[in-house]
């Protein structure tokens, strides 16, 4: 037998998987290779070290600790939801009182035709915008001031109301017992 | 349906609690896992955490004609070596960490020694650190774990035959290595 074969049947006969004339086999050669037989105390030697050692305990926290990291990803997933939701809602808030007001502004100022009509008109009038523009805080002063403070207070109202409102919910979520 | 398959249906709806026996059948599995293919324990605490989170935001990719101790090994085993990969990068060069000769062959100056628990642990720690992360991977499933050559290659994503040479050279290497003390050991 080769010395290649008999370590293979080392393997085997260590894993349990040699049959009884393998065993033979391999115990034949032991007996006339010097260098196979140190090889395989060794091996018998190695298989027993590793074996004789236990399964190491996780420490008592390790399930805590998983729990806790789900809960706090579970939150921060909810957080992230919550913001998302608040940022959209306050947007679309903002656009509904917001697109008016700048539509009038621009229908006073002259230039909201030019949104219209197009062509080289267009790019004239909205080069005019520039003046408008520089006097949009006047006019909206002026001719906007008590309905911007109520669309404004209002706007605040629903976006603190809002936020209120996730923060207590965000509160009644968190997880107990840590 | 057994009791587990009860458990990772109800987890994968999102059931917490019972996530959380999951969690405890497999914590000491899991930890001796990372434990003995990274050799200390706060980062096989880690690793194992780390583990079971991942298991838990990938519950809806397991498949349940596998095993589930397979699928949750091959998380744990490919984590530890990453990281085992990543520590190697940013620490120790690659040939040191295999020339690293084991010692404790020659040091005790008894060679009738007994080997204590914590020598034992020691020792096998040192061997494993001059394996490749795949092949630690390997030696801790068969040894400790008993698994077949199948369910090795299914954790390490490996053919069968590759699993067999994997280990036929690891165990060839680490017994080369076994000298003196081994002997101490087996008389102990």
């Amino acid at each position: 037998m080769h010395c290649k074969r008999a370590n293979n049947l080392m393997m085997a006969r260590l894993d349990g998987h040699a049959a009884e004339v393998e065993v033979r086999e391999l115990e034949e050669h032991l007996f006339t290779c010097s260098a196979c037989q140190a090889r395989w105390e060794k091996m018998r030697a190695l298989d027993q070290l590793f074996r004789s050692a236990p399964m190491v305990s996780a420490p008592s926290r390790l399930h805590a600790r998983v729990r806790a990291r789900i809960d706090r990803r579970e939150q921060a997933r909810r957080a992230i939801a919550g913001g998302l939701a608040l940022a959209i809602g306050t947007a679309a808030l903002a656009l509904l009182t917001l697109v008016p007001i700048g539509f009038t502004l621009l229908e006073n100022a002259g230039a909201a035709p030019a949104l219209l009509i197009g062509g080289v008109e267009t790019i004239t009038q909205l080069m005019n915008l520039i003046d408008p523009v520089t006097r949009m805080p006047l006019v909206l002063l002026d001719r906007f001031a008590a309905s911007l403070v109520i669309v404004g207070l209002g706007s605040l109202a629903i976006a603190v109301a809002l936020n209120g409102l996730w923060i207590a919910t965000m509160r009644r979520l968190r997880p107990v017992g840590r | 349906m057994t009791e587990e398959e009860l458990w990772i249906e109800a987890a994968r709806e999102g059931d917490k609690t019972a996530f959380g026996h999951l969690v405890e059948a497999y914590q000491n599995p899991i930890y001796n896992l990372a434990f003995r293919m990274l050799g200390n324990g706060p980062e096989a605490e880690d690793a194992a955490q780390e583990a079971f989170i991942r298991a838990y935001r990938y519950l809806d990719s397991y498949d349940p004609q596998r095993a589930f101790s397979t699928w949750l090994f091959s998380i744990a085993s490919h984590y530890c070596i990453d990281r085992l990969r990543r520590r190697r990068i940013n620490w120790l060069p690659l040939k040191e960490e295999i020339a690293e000769p084991i010692r404790l062959a020659s040091a005790s100056p008894n060679p009738e020694t007994v080997v204590t628990e914590r020598d034992r642990e020691d020792w096998i720690q040192e061997l494993m650190s001059t394996l490749s992360p795949t092949d630690r991977a390997a030696v801790t499933l068969h040894y400790w774990y008993d698994c077949p050559y199948k369910e090795i290659a299914e954790v390490l994503d490996l053919t069968v035959s590759a699993v067999k040479s994997r280990l036929y050279r690891a165990r060839r290497a680490l017994a080369e290595q076994m000298e003196g003390e081994a002997y101490a050991l087996q008389e102990g």
